[in-house]
């Protein structure tokens, strides 16, 4: 089943096209990549489906019945989308624990002023930092912790909203090789609960690793698609995304 | 009456009302990023407010303040809702934001002015006969000893919002990364609005002290105002504390500036500290 579609969708940025008419669907419980060169239009393509950037036409479509012309911020962890950032983006002068509980907060000020379950969202905090190894490193300010630790704060911040689609953006990119183990394992994780992972990735092995699924972009059309191994092998993909 | 004794006095009921206001112009400020001209109007909102429901209607004295303090709250809740946030939305630079802010603290200047002329008028019901304390050699008023715990308490409590509470977690979060917040599921708009709300509250709260103090008129926002952007700004734009740290320095230096020399020269201390702050260190004290 589709949990994810796009139809047509389309982004300008002075008059060039990053996304022209590209019509995807993503599988539901899947780990789906999404790969191409430089500036082929894979983050774009995420901030369009968290609602950083506005649609310019086509819509996206989700749980196959719900369709968007426009993706609103605020609206995006309601449809069970939840993402990272190429380049982090923490609430960098709130602790550790403070990045998590702010996003199981209540959503009713009264709710969230007398904190009516505050044992729950502790718990949910300490498991997932627990995940990440960053319980230990709680009380420390966001901006104070080092490269890999905030990528990893990012991505327990996306695991305490549970939601059903995760959009991961270079996840793996400048982390040493254990914590790239773990963010392999969170991804994996994520599958056997039955979520659905995007993933951008650089990395042609990860990608092999991991994936069920991969989308090769380029300038901004989509180019192939379908299992790893045999998408990775067309000539077409070779040439653009290698350039051999 | 000694004269040292007494300008630490002085110094500390400035900075006491000006804190008042930084702390309310940081608490918005940090959340939205820009530069409520509006928020000292609120001040007269406050002040007019129990004029009119005390003094003209003749309602309960503590009833009227705390009807003067929800009144303030509600225009500044309203400013957000009905001006602020439709331009937001339409991604309107700060600059247009604080534009407008200057356009709503006129009009609402002017309607106060229409309401109730522009003559200078006192709220307190006790001139003259009101309880004098004897502090450290120096003199201090009752209404005074209430501007300073008040402003005491206010910051107490504001701390434990801010620090203490899920929804002070929600409006760090917002001051952070507004985007993101929005991202990870809150409702930034609807917190915003309550952000709106308490500092203007706590605006026409200073207000309604400075009424009861000296007594109102409805240009005495844009001078609070003034003073709590100073406070603001020396301290630390958008820190809690910094504002705090910022409203006292700048009573004592004002206060001590006219020892020697005549009061009227207040402002212009005042504003020279300004700009010594903005040449020297213009993050503040308190922001690194």
């Amino acid at each position: 089943m589709k949990i994810l579609e796009t139809k047509n969708l389309m982004k300008r940025f002075n008059g060039v096209r990053a996304i022209d008419r590209l019509s995807i669907g993503i599988e539901k419980g899947q780990i789906t990549g999404i790969v191409g060169p430089n500036g082929s239009g894979k983050t774009t393509l995420i901030n369009l489906l968290s609602g950083v950037l506005e649609i310019d036409g086509g819509e996206v479509i989700i749980d196959g019945i719900e369709k968007f012309t426009r993706v609103l911020p605020h609206q995006v962890s309601s449809y069970g989308i939840t993402r990272t950032f190429q380049n982090v983006r923490l609430f960098e002068q709130m602790t550790v624990l403070d990045n998590i509980l702010v996003v199981v907060t209540e959503r009713n000020v009264f709710g969230s002023i007398f904190e009516k379950n505050i044992e729950h969202h502790h718990k949910i905090s300490e498991e997932v930092l627990q995940k990440v190894g960053l319980w230990e490193k709680r009380n420390q300010l966001a901006v104070n912790l080092s490269y890999g630790q905030r990528k990893l704060l990012e991505i327990a911040r996306t695991l305490a909203m549970k939601t059903e689609i995760y959009l991961f953006d270079e996840p793996f990119a400048g982390l040493f090789p254990e914590m790239r183990k773990i963010v392999a394992s969170i991804i994996r994780e994520l599958k056997q609960k039955n979520k659905t992972v995007i993933l951008v990735e650089h990395d042609i092995g990860l990608i092999r690793e991991l994936c069920d699924q991969i989308f090769v972009m380029d300038e901004g059309k989509l180019l192939a698609e379908g299992e790893p191994e045999a998408v990775l092998k067309k000539r077409s993909v070779i040439e653009a995304y290698l350039g051999e | 009456m000694e004269i040292v004794p007494q300008l630490i006095l002085n110094s500390i009921i400035a900075g006491s009302i000006y804190a008042l206001i930084a702390l309310g112009f940081n608490f918005v400020y940090g959340a939205t990023k820009f530069f409520n001209l509006a928020h000292g109007v609120m001040a007269a909102i406050g002040g007019y407010a129990v004029f009119y429901f005390a003094k003209t209607l003749g309602l309960n004295l503590y009833f009227a303040v705390i009807l003067g303090v929800a009144l303030a709250g509600i225009v500044g809740y309203g400013l957000d809702k009905f001006i602020y946030l439709p331009l937001r939305k339409r991604k309107a630079s700060n600059m247009v934001l604080l534009v407008a802010s200057l356009g709503a603290m006129t009009a609402l200047q002017a309607v106060i002015a229409i309401l109730f002329t522009s003559r200078f008028k006192t709220i307190s019901q006790n001139i003259g006969t009101q309880k004098l304390f004897e502090v450290l050699g120096g003199v201090i008023t009752q209404t005074q000893l209430i501007i300073i715990l008040v402003t005491a308490l206010i910051l107490a409590g504001l701390v434990f919002l801010l620090y203490k509470t899920l929804f002070g977690k929600a409006v760090r979060a917002i001051s952070d990364d507004e985007e993101v917040a929005q991202i990870v599921g809150i409702n930034t708009n609807k917190i915003i609005g309550y952000v709106f709300f308490i500092g203007s509250a706590l605006a026409g709260l200073a207000g309604i002290l400075v009424g009861f103090d000296t007594g109102i008129e409805p240009t005495m926002g844009l001078g609070l105002l003034l003073k709590g952007v100073i406070a603001s700004v020396i301290g630390g734009v958008g820190n809690i504390y910094g504002g705090v740290l910022g409203a006292f320095l700048l009573g004592f230096v004002e206060n001590f500036g006219i020892w020697k020399i005549s009061g009227e020269w207040k402002d212009a201390i005042a504003f020279t500290l300004l700009i010594v702050f903005l040449i020297f260190r213009p993050r503040g004290i308190m922001n690194k």
